[in-house]
């Protein structure tokens, strides 16, 4: 029996999978089950979830006895960052046009890395973002304003 | 010979310049498109689509072609040098393709890429020449049985993906089938998992997944392990296969052409089944599974040539018929519609120049492809010495770009990010994500098939065994299964017996 | 005192829309088609943004927002600002979603109708091995077996969906409805005779149907096709009361102004006197429609509750 399941590489997996096995089935009671000759849309979910959840607490018993370590290094700046310029160009595209929500998602993609250089990260979103329009806007012709209103 | 004498004409027709130019132009920006994630020839041929009123139905044909299998050339690329798959398809090819990128062998994986997708285009041509007609014929005999029992056979098959640690990979390919269930069921239109936000009503894109997963979940990855990265861009080999590379494409190149070409005749199948059926095949019969997905160049060399011969094989049904496979064709017909060209069977007798044009031509651009894409080699790889640190924000931003792009979507893209995440916390938790595409892929086709056959049987099981080309793949199946578990048993009772 | 200064105010207004409208358009005109490319709405809708960027001397540019049944392009729309520099392109569907999904936004109210752009029948077919020639046979085939008989659509809620249930109701039989995903699917599996019956939309049935692999019993019209002039339309081949034609429309936001709606309805109607837009129309099968703006409305208000019916009585919505 190992004590320290932080680090616990199985344990966190089997958990992760069985509170997506049950989350499915919960959410499938919704949907009509039907039976095994007549499928319901709720019968595949349900099925699915119930295994998934199985295999999790496999993994959690297996967690349990050994203690395979989560290996490798890993940024919290990188895992914040990085979706959340996705979350700001998607916004921007919809509300500020194309060029403020490519310049906010390459800007701010950078800053999730380690080796951030002000200037090097300016030059670079100019760059980039006039390649793009280029490329996306003039060559391709998406139908995004470069900035909404003009 | 008719065929001689019809190819003859078919190139006299495919070769005049200004058809030539059409090809040329075709390829060129389907190759762009295929490089881009999200834009696929889907949308251009749409936009195109009005451009070409003006030129003949010849013309317009060939270019809109050489746009769609142009861009299964340009799909590796990306996928190859820095995970992105460029187009559906392509997503395979990141599995081994970006493994032997960060060995160094971005060079070869991408040469072979463009080989066996040019010798998959040849017999793509060749077969749609030869045999259109009854091979399409062949392809309606295909009804919700038949699919259900192939993809049936195709995910049991998938069980070799899940060598190693067995109920990790399991795990995976469950956490695809039930990601491929959001959305409107089929046959009820209840929509499921998309807790009443209307965008999930259709399910989750393919692009989105992938995209999320892979391209930006590996660069998240990347940025908390700075000094794997620098493993990568230090060692640059060859840019060509070696010999020994070649010796072990071969094989692969074939099988995984003969696999696109059956998916590709088949309407019912949509992409990445053919290249993700050649890579399972190439795991399983390789002589050590356990390179794969570390860089083994039969894992580029296959898929790459099975999505081509797919895409190439996906026009008989079109040409012969009338009938669309994807949307893409779908348009193509549109096109020849607009030109007052009534497209089925005549097509073949009463615009001959159209027909055996369009084939020659699609034989030229797959040449013009791989000529063009050789030389590409250099200039891709190239891209890697770019310092990761401007790098990573311009794959973020082609992603981006790419996603939104599809369905003109934001939500598309606040999901992708959530992708990220979770493909990182896979990764991290030791889950390979390959297997999840197996799952995304055929599961909502197999629930779909299964359900309407059984909807069209009264709810008959037996209809399965009942109809021949269903029963072969039954058979196939169990045998399948024998193969997997009378071993295990057999040493199982092995070991109980000396014990 | 206080009314001079509304009326001032007013005055202004609309001299400040009339000028507003003068200069309109002065940039690309964005035409949203709430489905993806390929499709008929796609192609319908494309056909007439190239006219339209002719007629109105700025670019009309695509925007493909497809989703839900068009419910997800169609609420773009009805939330973009209304100053005329966004179009909707809609169909039938438009008609039918009130009844289908839950929308955040009023199928009438949220909207200014622009003008209708075209039509297009329905064709019932059947794969010939069915033994059937009529309408009329196939009606008794029906009732000899109710239930087998299976008619294939594009899915649920889909233009072939409702034609079939239509059906049903109007001619007292009971079939059994496939759903595919997509229309391409579906005709394939008849084609391939699978599922033997459809009520296919004419555009991409009249090949198949001149081929010989598809028979067609009867389109759904209330005159014969010009297309398949030899066909009976439904109604004279025994189901009096059936029509099931499919159509499409442009809408802009609601509060668009007045000279806007004018000037688009003068280049659409512009456009579809056009014979180059007829014959690209016509090789799709479908055939210009013109109606004022007012009229235009209210024929929405009528198909809105024909199709009520259908889904309620058919029971297509789930749950």
């Amino acid at each position: 029996m190992n004590a320290d399941l932080r680090n616990n590489k199985d344990f966190w997996a089997g958990a992760m999978l069985i509170a997506t096995g049950l989350a499915a089935v919960l959410i499938a009671r919704d949907y009509p089950f039907g039976s095994a000759f007549r499928m319901g849309p709720g019968f595949f979910p349900s099925v699915l979830g119930g295994v998934l959840a199985l295999f999790g607490i496999v993994l959690v018993a297996r967690g349990l006895r050994s203690s395979e370590k989560i290996v490798g290094g890993w940024s919290l700046r990188a895992l914040i960052v990085l979706p959340l310029s996705f979350v700001l160009f998607g916004a921007l595209m919809d509300h500020a046009g194309f060029v403020p929500a490519l310049a906010v998602l390459i800007f701010g993609s950078a800053a999730g890395g380690s080796e951030f250089k002000f200037g090097e990260i300016a030059l670079l979103t100019l760059v980039l973002t006039a390649l793009s329009v280029a490329i996306f806007i003039w060559g391709l012709s998406l139908p995004y304003p470069l900035l909404v209103g003009f | 010979m008719d065929l001689l004498n019809n190819l003859i004409f078919g190139f006299s027709v495919a070769l005049s310049l200004q058809n030539l130019a059409y090809c040329f132009i075709g390829v060129s920006v389907g190759t762009l498109i295929g490089v881009l994630p999200g834009i696929g020839p889907l949308a251009t041929i749409a936009m195109l689509l009005p451009l070409t009123y003006n030129v003949g139905p010849v013309g317009a044909l060939i270019m809109l072609a050489g746009i769609y299998y142009g861009a299964q050339y340009g799909g590796s690329t990306t996928a190859i040098l820095v995970n992105l798959p460029g187009e559906t398809s392509s997503v395979v090819t990141c599995i081994d393709g970006y493994q032997m990128a960060r060995q160094g062998r971005a060079g070869p994986a991408l040469a072979i890429a463009a080989i066996g997708s040019f010798f998959a285009g040849t017999v793509g041509t060749l077969l749609i020449a030869l045999f259109g007609p009854p091979l399409a014929d062949f392809a309606l005999k295909f009804g919700a049985p038949e699919y259900f029992s192939l993809m049936l056979m195709g995910l049991v098959a998938a069980a070799v993906l899940a060598e190693g640690d067995m109920i990790r990979s399991l795990t995976m390919v469950g956490m695809g089938l039930l990601l491929g269930i959001v959305g409107s069921d089929v046959n009820t239109g209840i929509p499921r998992f998309s807790f009443g936000i209307t965008e999930l009503t259709d399910g989750i894109g393919f692009v989105v997944v992938a995209v999320g997963v892979f391209a930006v979940g590996e660069i998240i990855n990347n940025l908390g392990d700075p000094t794997e990265r620098q493993v990568f861009t230090s060692a640059i080999k060859s840019l060509m296969p070696t010999r020994e590379d070649f010796k072990a494409s071969i094989g692969p190149i074939l099988r995984g052409t003969g696999i696109g070409a059956f998916f590709g005749v088949l309407p019912g199948t949509g992409p990445a089944v053919a290249s993700l059926s050649s890579y399972m095949l190439e795991k399983r019969i390789a002589a050590d599974p356990s390179r794969f997905g570390h860089g083994a160049i039969e894992g580029v060399a296959g898929p790459e040539s099975a999505n081509n011969a797919d895409a190439q094989c996906k026009f008989i049904p079109m040409l012969t018929l009338g009938l669309p496979a994807s949307g893409v064709m779908a348009l193509m017909l549109g096109a020849l519609t607009i030109h007052g060209i009534q497209p089925g069977p005549e097509v073949m007798t009463l615009r001959p120049e159209l027909f055996w044009g369009l084939i020659a031509s699609m034989w030229i651009g797959n040449l013009m492809l791989v000529v063009l894409n050789l030389p590409m080699v250099g200039i891709w790889v190239r891209i890697l010495k770019v310092p990761y640190r401007f790098l990573f924000p311009a794959i973020m931003a082609f992603s981006a770009i790419g996603i939104y792009s599809v369905s003109n979507s934001a939500f598309d893209v606040y999901l992708a990010a959530l992708f990220a995440v979770v493909g990182f916390l896979w990764v991290k938790l030791g889950f390979n994500p390959a297997p999840m595409l197996l799952g995304f892929v055929l599961g909502p086709m197999l629930e779909e098939h299964l359900r309407r056959a059984m909807l069209m049987s009264g709810g008959d099981a037996s209809v399965f065994v009942k109809r021949p080309i269903s029963l072969v793949f039954i058979i196939a199946t169990v045998l399948i299964l024998l193969a997997l578990v009378v071993p295990a048993i057999r040493k199982r009772r092995d070991s109980v017996a000396s014990s | 005192m206080r009314s001079l200064l509304l009326k001032a105010a007013a005055i202004l207004l609309a001299l400040s829309t009339a000028a507003f409208a003068q200069d309109y358009p002065n940039r690309p005109v964005r035409l949203i088609i709430p489905f993806p490319p390929g499709g008929s709405n796609d192609v319908v809708g494309r056909v007439m943004a190239t006219a339209l960027s002719e007629a109105l001397g700025k670019q009309v540019v695509v925007d493909n927002r497809s989703g839900a049944g068009g419910v997800i392009g169609t609420e773009v729309a009805a939330n973009s600002p209304p100053d005329g520099y966004t179009i909707l392109v809609i169909s039938i569907a438009h008609a039918v979603n009130p009844w289908l999904y839950k929308l955040n936004y009023d199928p009438i109210k949220s909207f200014v109708p622009v003008g209708i752009m075209a039509s297009g029948t329905n064709v019932l077919v059947v794969n010939p091995e069915l033994p059937v020639k009529s309408v009329k046979e196939l009606i008794d085939l029906a009732k000899k077996e109710p239930g087998k008989l299976q008619y294939a659509s594009a899915g649920i809620g889909s233009f072939q969906h409702l034609g079939g249930e239509l059906f049903k109701l109007e001619a007292g039989v009971d079939l059994l409805h496939v759903p595919f995903k997509g229309g391409g699917p579906s005709m394939i599996d008849i084609i391939g005779g699978h599922t033997k019956v459809m009520f296919s939309s004419l555009v991409q049935t009249t090949p198949h149907i001149k081929s010989g692999k598809l028979r067609a019993l009867g389109t759904g019209g209330a005159t014969r096709s010009p297309v398949l002039p030899d066909v009976p339309t439904i109604a004279e081949a025994g189901v009096p009361t059936y029509q099931a034609i499919n159509w499409w429309g442009i809408l802009a936001p609601v509060g668009t102004p007045q000279p806007i709606i004018d000037k688009l309805h003068a280049a659409l109607t512009k456009v579809q006197n056009s014979p180059e837009t007829q014959k690209q129309l016509s090789t799709e099968g479908a055939s210009v429609m013109q109606m004022s703006s007012a009229e235009f409305g209210k024929f929405m208000q009528a198909e809105m509750t024909r199709w009520e019916r259908v889904v309620k009585e058919g029971k297509i919505k789930a749950e």
